[in-house]
């Protein structure tokens, strides 16, 4: 039944612009449902690739900012409109799951288990398909991350950019 | 230096604001008019009744956000100020929209650039569209008086890098070129007006005409989703509203608002959502249709010195060199604009992921954006899109037609050109597939074999309009030319949704001009007790 909900759905994980949201403010302060499952194995197996040669050189800043990136990826979600939280949700499940990933990458070895290289002929794949779902999966996965990451201050350095402070005294 | 926040000093001067969140049980209000949103039509509207001793009641779905509140991040703006915190997508997810959602609407969030409706649409209108009585001459008083409302002038200061290089490219090919005019006051050509200006130079509705209702004694109700028109025998008689929570999510107190009249001020999407929900009449079929976003093609220059786009008056200078070249129905034309420059935008809206992605993000301030603006609506094979309700909510489902992608190769072709000439070291359509062209002859080459399609070209939109036009023939219109309901007594309809075509320009001074003269009109009828 997910997995036809899915196919049916067309799947709009397409996400986010949205991202990263202030993690000191209230008014985000995530519900509570949310705390339920937050795949933050699935999307750690993935940054490393999507996020290849943004990431810091050295491991010890490498390991913070994906830790910093998943935090910001939880926050990213919660901000969604249910639809497309649902619609994403639907997608990850199905990469945790041996079926949905036979469906979606030909292969039922978990990506946990799978090489960098094997990660991007998988985004490859989607990304070049013809079918529109698997493309969106691509998208929706791929700005997700990218907003999350870029979302953070302290992953600006390689952009040479910081916001201007007007208010500096 | 402190900023003085109008709003926290409304607020504290006994404005009448609710936040519905933050209310226990259900609640009625009354007023003589209610307004549903406050962007460039809701506000406009506000002041204009409120002026003529009407009491108002404006309300608006998303949260009252304030100058305190914005502090240039992405990651806060997004989820406080836009739809569906800026990850709003067409049905098949091939066009992203960017709309405000908050106190203010996208007036809070837009670029400031404010064009007049161009003569070209009027026209149209006019000729296929039975609009009456809106032309060059019968509006240009509506727009001056708006302009000098909103503080509306020619940028006079140097545009930005990322502005001068189109206004340059277009000098060197001996193209059109428009010196914008900004709805600011005092500005600090910062470059965040996209995330809520923090200085409250933009005279946006947020600073001007809500608080100028405010202040007469008009109520403001936030976080308060309406949800249907009650409505028999051609009379609305209430309102039904959801209030919502911090997180916009609905809470189970109603409110009920009753008036003796009604201004649909939702925007372009969520006017005819409502109407559709409340099942009004609609005997052919219109809400909903022809909904037109000017769907947007992005080209990325890298240059040698830098662009820093992220900084200085986002939009000072445009193109129409492209726009109405094959006249208003032939192929479809295209405004050249340039967008700011932001991590999550530029990372978002750019291609590829990995090293590929990293590079293009390390040349972050050598680049120049250049985006063209499709004018849709005019073209027998570019009819927009069409909002359909679902469960939830809506989607729009917005077909991308053979007219479009021929346009789109056109307006790469131009983008590219346009950079070379300003001086880009090498170009980037932004569609996957296409590499980094280093000169415009293989940019002839490339564009004309380029493959465009949905999902693979990158399509963006700023701009909703249409899909409850107005116009006189019943046929057409679903409101008449002052947007007054063909159906329903006591309601009207003055937002961007009455735009029976894309306009060719930048939306909000369209909105404000025909508001302004609209809500008068209204004001006149309903202070002579006439409705």
């Amino acid at each position: 039944m997910k997995r036809r909900t899915f196919l049916m759905s067309a799947f709009a994980g397409t996400a986010a612009l949205a991202l990263g949201v202030n993690l000191y403010s209230p008014e985000f302060s995530l519900p509570e449902d949310s705390e339920a499952k937050d795949y933050r194995l699935l999307f750690s197996v993935l940054l490393p690739v999507i996020l290849d040669g943004a990431l810091p050189d050295v491991t010890t800043h490498k390991l913070a900012a994906q830790n910093r990136t998943l935090d910001a990826i939880k926050q990213s979600i919660a901000v969604l409109p249910d639809e497309q939280q649902t619609e994403l949700f639907e997608l990850l499940d199905m990469l945790e799951n041996r079926l949905g990933l036979l469906v979606l990458t030909s292969s039922m070895t978990p990506l946990l288990m799978r090489s960098p290289a094997e990660l991007t002929d998988m985004l490859e794949t989607w990304r070049h398909s013809y079918f529109a779902l698997l493309q969106t999966a691509y998208l929706g996965l791929r700005e997700l991350i990218m907003a999350s990451f870029y979302a953070c201050p302290e992953h600006w350095n390689r952009l040479h950019y910081a916001k201007p402070e007007l208010f500096k005294s | 230096m402190a900023i003085i926040d109008p709003i926290v000093n409304g607020l504290n001067s006994g404005w009448l604001h609710t936040d519905a969140s933050q209310l226990q049980a259900n609640q009625t209000f009354e007023a003589d008019v209610v307004i549903v949103g406050t962007g460039a039509g809701g506000g406009v509207a506000a002041e204009i009744l409120t002026q003529a001793g009407l009491s108002v009641i404006m309300i608006e779905a998303g949260p009252l956000k304030s100058s305190s509140d914005f502090n240039m991040e992405e990651r806060v703006a997004y989820p406080n100020l836009y739809q569906q915190a800026a990850a709003m997508k067409t049905a098949d997810k091939a066009i992203g929209i960017f709309q405000g959602r908050a106190v203010g609407g996208s007036t809070t969030v837009n670029w400031t650039t404010s064009i007049r409706t161009p003569t070209e649409a009027l026209a149209f209108w006019a000729q296929h569209k039975s609009v009456a009585g809106l032309n060059r001459e019968s509006l240009d008083p509506w727009f001056e008086k708006m302009e000098q409302r909103l503080n509306i002038h020619e940028w006079n200061y140097e545009p930005n890098r990322n502005n001068a290089a189109l206004k340059q490219g277009c000098i060197n090919l001996g193209w059109d070129y428009t010196v914008i005019k900004r709805n600011v006051a005092g500005c600090w050509n910062t470059g965040y007006c996209g995330m809520g200006c923090p200085v409250n130079a933009k005279q946006s509705m947020l600073v001007t005409t809500i608080p100028a209702a405010l202040d007469k004694g008009a109520q403001l109700i936030s976080r308060a989703k309406v949800m249907k028109i009650e409505h028999h025998n051609g009379q609305v008689f209430a309102l039904k509203a959801q209030a919502l929570d911090t997180h916009l999510r609905p809470t189970d107190v109603e409110l009920l608002f009753k008036a003796k009249h009604y201004i649909l001020s939702a925007g372009a999407i969520h006017t005819p959502v409502l109407l559709m929900r409340s099942q009004v009449p609609d005997p052919y079929q219109l809400l909903g249709k022809r909904t037109f976003l000017h769907p947007t093609l992005l080209s990325g220059g890298v240059f040698a010195d830098a662009i820093n786009g992220h900084s200085g008056a986002p939009q000072s200078i445009y193109s129409d060199e492209f726009v109405w070249k094959n006249t208003a129905d032939g192929e479809l034309g295209y405004k050249l604009e340039v967008p700011p420059v932001h991590p999550i935008l530029i990372a978002s809206k750019t291609l590829g992921y990995g090293a590929s992605h990293a590079e293009l993000m390390s040349q972050f301030n050598q680049l120049q954006v250049t985006i063209a603006l499709i004018r849709d609506g005019y073209h027998p094979d570019s009819q927009g899109g069409e909002v359909h309700l679902t469960p939830k909510g809506f989607n729009l489902d917005y077909p991308l037609t053979d007219a479009f992608w021929r346009a789109a190769r056109r307006a790469f072709a131009s983008m590219a050109e346009l950079q070379f000439a300003a001086g880009a070291l090498k170009v980037l359509p932004i569609s996957d597939g296409m590499p980094y062209l280093s000169s415009w002859k293989e940019v002839k080459e490339s564009i004309a074999n380029m493959v465009l399609a949905p999902l693979r070209t990158v399509v963006a939109s700023a701009h909703v309009m249409g899909g409850c036009p107005f116009g006189e023939d019943e046929k057409l219109s679903m409101v008449d030319s002052y947007g007054q309901s063909h159906y329903l007594a006591n309601l009207s309809v003055m937002d961007g949704s009455v735009f029976p075509t894309s306009l060719g320009a930048n939306p909000q001074l369209s909105i404000y001009g025909i508001t302004a003269r609209n809500a008068t009109k209204l004001a006149e009828k309903l202070t002579a007790g006439l409705t």
